[in-house]
């Protein structure tokens, strides 16, 4: 079987500055890509390159077998490439079906005189929330009233449920609290189920290491390898994202630093 | 540390794959939810919201029953507000105003404003007018209005484009955009008047006569005399109309707010009917005798049926529930007595106070009018910021006087609150005669206590028996004040009008606190219940319009022969009305109109989607100066010419109605319905003022009040109804 996405030594540079650099890596259906990086380490010019936003400079980028580029966010998700921004994915005073639905509703009735059918978006989007493991309330309730976490899983729903092959999210845990973050991975392991690669992005290594199946760390640009799971421990992976001998430093640096207060 | 604490949630879940365990069965829920009520295992997060409470959550609810206060306010207070000849100017000049405020509020969800929209009106009126006029020294192009229009309507087009194109290519603000439009149409306006005419005024539409005059005058300008038309039934149709409107209503609100039986009882059915003869025989009764006395015996059959059939239709469909206790809590008795207590003073005032007396409450020309005057503005804007929320100032208030001067910045934030608020009651009372003093105490105070008693009853709603009572005391206050009215009031509609419009409400009321105190509340979504409900509801009040339309357009032979004034209806009206269905429609049920709310409420989202957001705020531009274009007509045809200056400043009066109708100025939240009413409530402002005598040089002052009391209440309920949701 050949990956959904399969990226070779992509690189990306804004004039003289090296965004990404060397970055391979791939998404299999089924399975969850973790990106790992800590702040300026590349993760959303990542993630901007494989939504279409931003276009890679260097290196090739393949989806199902074929070499790809896209121009716009449009056609990378008409390749079935959805990505879930943290907190740009929702209108907060919309009502949650015509969030799930927005920019795609489901229409009846004969031209001109087309309207959209409320009553089956409405259904279709408890029934898929459903599916995911998420119990909304009221489908009219805006989505401002929901919890972070559950903001979250519409969007991924919607995603799932518009066809996307692969989902990338862009920290979904990071603005939530302890809870929250566990509900929110438990709806990545749920797309997973359904078939989807999944690319989760986070700086998060508590996160990452319990659902990924493939870890990718990114530091200033530059990719640190690519791991499947039994190629690494959590302690290795903690270690790399921080920077390995970098937070020895900081940590005996700080010890010492709060042997001395006292 | 942290990190070690997320891992064990997370590990809860983790490893291999875990099952996720789905919360129903979707499929087999909805295929058979047409045929079952809704799962009978309800969430327990889901508490039913009952009908008041869905009502409370539409942006438009403040707007209504602002409109609903104002016209009783200006019913009240000036002669000819309840009849024909009152209302139907207020709806001409709501007419265009509400078009546009209507297209302005949904450019508003949208998250833009157009500031050219109000000169905009004018110069496309204008533009018609050119087009038509003949051609000679100082005319126009002698087109037929059969390619004037159409054209008008393209140039219209084009600067609404041309709005949303700029906006859109240069990143402005549209206030900047569209405020360089409004410069530039002006300009336009004045412009080509001159070099046309040299004059202000552009020549007349109907010079276009033989060239499709005829035919738009009637589309845009036909007028209804109402004086022309009598109808000798007319009052049997309204009657029958508003009245079972009436009836539909309550027995929607039945449907929506009680449980159904399993099995209906058939032994109410009867009660029910004898309830409804009773109506009609008492009715009849009245309609087939006259006198005093007639009328009362009337109204007490008639009160009498309205009871045994709400308590018939109880029976018959809703399950019964067992009476709960009288018990009250301390906090329901206080507020009943505050509220009987409040409602007696008014009237023990009322009888008090010598009703001849027009001496004024305070000299004007006093020496200290104007330095409290000054003081309390200055006091007010102290004041104002610091208190916050209303409930903030009236919670202390109310609650616990003490808290007033416990602390320094307390007493001084609400010391200098009621200071300022009482010097205003100075100042303003400099222009009130006794007697007027005594109508304003008297309504103030009757007005409150009722309130304080519907917050005593919805306190009470738990102890079945207790809430019974309360609602009884509170219907027998409100016929009470119904007979002190009608026995206190020199003018014949408080007399008749009031009296039984107060009458029907404790009627109302008492069979409420009745039924709900022995079946059922509905506490669970029900389709079946909530489908009945809401179509007996819509035809209910559309039965109820269709009643008074009859009675507005209608007259009768002993009106004429009574030399009632000359009152018409303008074909305006009617494209408003269809305008906003329309636009409504548009908003509510069609893809673009999810569009628009998205644009408005987060641009980056919607694009991220898909939806084409420059390309839908431009297409608001254009429905914009489309509906400009048809205000234009609308005013060319009702005037036959316009000046260069027509509709300059109107756009902000469409922004206030837009506001007032409760759509956000922040876009993303709002209805068009809402921006209709608020234009209306303009309107009505607007002749009531002139009506009641009042200097309407003030009418300015008066609409900045109701803006910001407006905006105010409409925070303040939406803030509410999402804590509801």
């Amino acid at each position: 079987m050949t990956a959904l996405i399969e990226l070779q030594d992509i690189a990306k540079y804004y004039g003289n500055i090296v965004a990404l650099e060397g970055v391979t890596t791939e998404v299999r259906a089924g399975e969850v890509t973790c990106v790992l990086g800590d702040n300026g380490a590349g993760k959303s010019t990542f993630i901007k390159i494989l939504a279409g936003v931003h276009q890679h400079d260097a290196g090739t980028m393949k989806i199902e077998g074929e070499e790809a580029r896209f121009d716009s966010p449009r056609e990378a998700l008409n390749r079935g490439i959805a990505a879930v921004y943290q907190d740009l994915a929702m209108v907060p005073l919309m009502s949650v079906w015509r969030n799930f639905f927005l920019g795609a509703e489901p229409m009846k009735g004969v031209w001109p005189f087309r309207w959209i059918d409320t009553a089956r978006a409405k259904r279709i989007a408890k029934e898929e929330m459903a599916r995911m493991g998420i119990d909304i309330r009221d489908t009219e309730q805006p989505v401002g009233t929901l919890s972070g976490g559950e903001r979250q899983s519409v969007a991924i729903a919607r995603a799932v449920y518009f066809g996307a092959k692969v989902l990338i999210l862009d920290e979904p845990t990071s603005a939530l609290g302890v809870k929250q973050s566990g509900v929110v991975l438990k709806y990545i392991l749920a797309a997973r189920d359904q078939g989807l690669g999944v690319i989760f992005i986070t700086h998060n290594p508590h996160h990452a290491y319990p659902v990924g199946d493939r870890f990718m760390i990114l530091n200033r640009g530059k990719s640190m390898g690519n791991f499947p799971k039994e190629e690494i421990s959590r302690d290795e992976l903690v270690r790399m994202m921080a920077g390995g001998a970098e937070l020895d430093q900081l940590t005996h640096e700080l010890e010492s630093g709060g042997a001395r207060s006292d | 540390m942290l990190g070690s604490h997320i891992d064990e949630v997370v590990q809860a879940g983790t490893g291999k794959r875990i099952s996720m365990s789905v919360t129903s069965e979707p499929e087999s829920e909805e295929v058979d939810s047409e045929a079952t009520p809704e799962p009978s295992a309800p969430d327990e997060r889901l508490t039913y919201r009952g009908v008041f409470q869905r009502l409370f959550i539409r942006p438009e609810i403040g707007a209504l029953i602002g409109a609903g206060a104002i016209w009783a306010f200006f019913w009240a207070v000036t002669l000819n507000f309840g009849n024909a000849g009152g209302i139907l100017p207020v709806f001409a000049v709501a007419s265009t105003l509400g078009i546009m405020a209507v297209a302005v509020s949904v450019l508003m969800i949208g998250g833009e404003f157009d500031l050219s929209s109000g000169a905009a009106t004018g110069a496309f009126g204008i533009v018609t007018i050119l087009l038509v006029k003949d051609i000679g020294e100082l005319g126009g192009a002698g087109l037929s209005l059969w390619v004037a229009i159409p054209l008008s309507l393209v140039v219209a087009l084009s600067v609404g484009w041309i709005n949303g194109t700029v906006v859109e290519r240069t990143g402005l603000p549209s206030f900047i955009v569209t405020l360089a439009t409004f410069f530039v149409l002006r300009g336009f306006k004045l412009g080509f008047s001159k070099l046309a005419i040299d004059n202000i005024t552009v020549g007349t539409i109907d010079e276009a006569e033989g060239r499709g005059y005829e035919f738009w005058q009637k589309i845009f300008a036909s007028t209804w005399v109402r004086n022309d038309h009598s109808w000798e039934s007319r009052d049997a149709v309204y009657t029958i109309l508003v009245l079972g409107g009436i009836a539909l209503v309550v027995a929607a609100v039945y449907e929506l707010a009680f449980a159904r039986r399993e099995k209906m009882n058939l032994a109410g059915l009867p009660v029910l009917m004898a309830g409804l003869a009773l109506v009609v025989g008492g009715i009849l009764y009245m309609h087939n005798s006259d006198g005093v006395s007639a009328n009362t015996v009337a109204g007490i059959i008639i009160g009498a049926g309205i009871i045994v059939a709400a308590f018939g239709l109880a029976w018959w469909r809703y399950q019964p529930q067992a009476p709960g206790s009288f018990a009250f809590s301390p906090l329901v008795l206080t507020r009943t007595l505050i509220g009987v207590g409040l409602v007696a003073v008014a009237t023990v005032l009322a009888v008090v106070v010598d009703m001849e007396s027009q001496r004024s409450v305070l000299d004007l020309a006093g020496p200290f009018t104007w330095p409290v005057v000054v003081l309390a503005g200055a006091l007010g804007v102290y004041a104002l910021p610091r208190m916050g929320s209303l409930a903030a100032v009236f919670r202390p208030a109310l609650g616990n006087l003490t808290a007033l001067f416990s602390s320094d910045s307390v007493l001084l934030r609400y010391g200098s609150a009621f200071v300022g608020a009482a010097a205003l009651a100075y100042g303003f009372m400099f222009m009130a005669t006794e007697q007027g003093l005594r109508a304003i105490v008297f309504a103030v105070a009757a007005v409150v206590g009722l309130m304080v008693l519907a917050t005593a009853i919805y306190q009470a709603r738990s102890a079945k028996g207790a809430r019974l009572l309360v609602q009884t005391v509170t219907a027998a206050a409100v016929v009470a004040l119904a007979f002190f009215i009608r026995w206190q009031s020199t003018s014949v509609k408080f007399r008749s009008e009031l009296f039984s419009v107060l009458l029907v409400v404790g009627v109302l009321l008492f069979t409420w606190g009745l039924v709900s105190a022995f079946f059922a509340q509905r506490r669970f979504a029900d389709r079946r219940s909530d489908r009945l409900g809401s179509l007996l509801a819509v035809v209910g009040i559309v039965a109820a319009i269709a009643g008074l339309a009859v009675k507005l357009l209608f007259t009768t032979e002993a009106e004429l022969a009574a030399n009632i004034p000359r009152a018409q209806f303008r074909v305006e009206f009617l494209w408003f009305i269809i305008f906003t269905a329309a636009i409504t429609f548009m908003l509510e049920k069609t893809r673009f109109g999810s569009w628009v709310y998205a644009v408005g409420g987060n641009k980056q989202a919607a694009r991220q989607v898909g939806v084409p957001a420059a390309r839908t705020k431009t297409q608001l531009f254009m429905i914009v100066s489309a509906a400009a274009w048809l205000v234009g007509l609308l005013l060319a045809f009702r005037l036959n010419t316009l000046q260069s200056g027509t509709g300059n400043g109107l756009e902000f009066e469409y922004i206030i109605a837009a506001v007032v109708g409760g759509t956000l100025l922040t876009g993303g939240y709002g209805s068009a319905f809402g921006a209709s009413i608020g234009a209306l409530i303009m309107a009505m402002s607007v002749q009531g003022i002139p009506a009641a005598r009042w200097n309407s040089d003030w009418r300015f002052a008066f609409l900045g009040a109701i803006l910001l009391t407006a905006v105010i209440a409409n925070n303040y309920i939406r803030t509410k109804a999402e804590a509801l949701r």
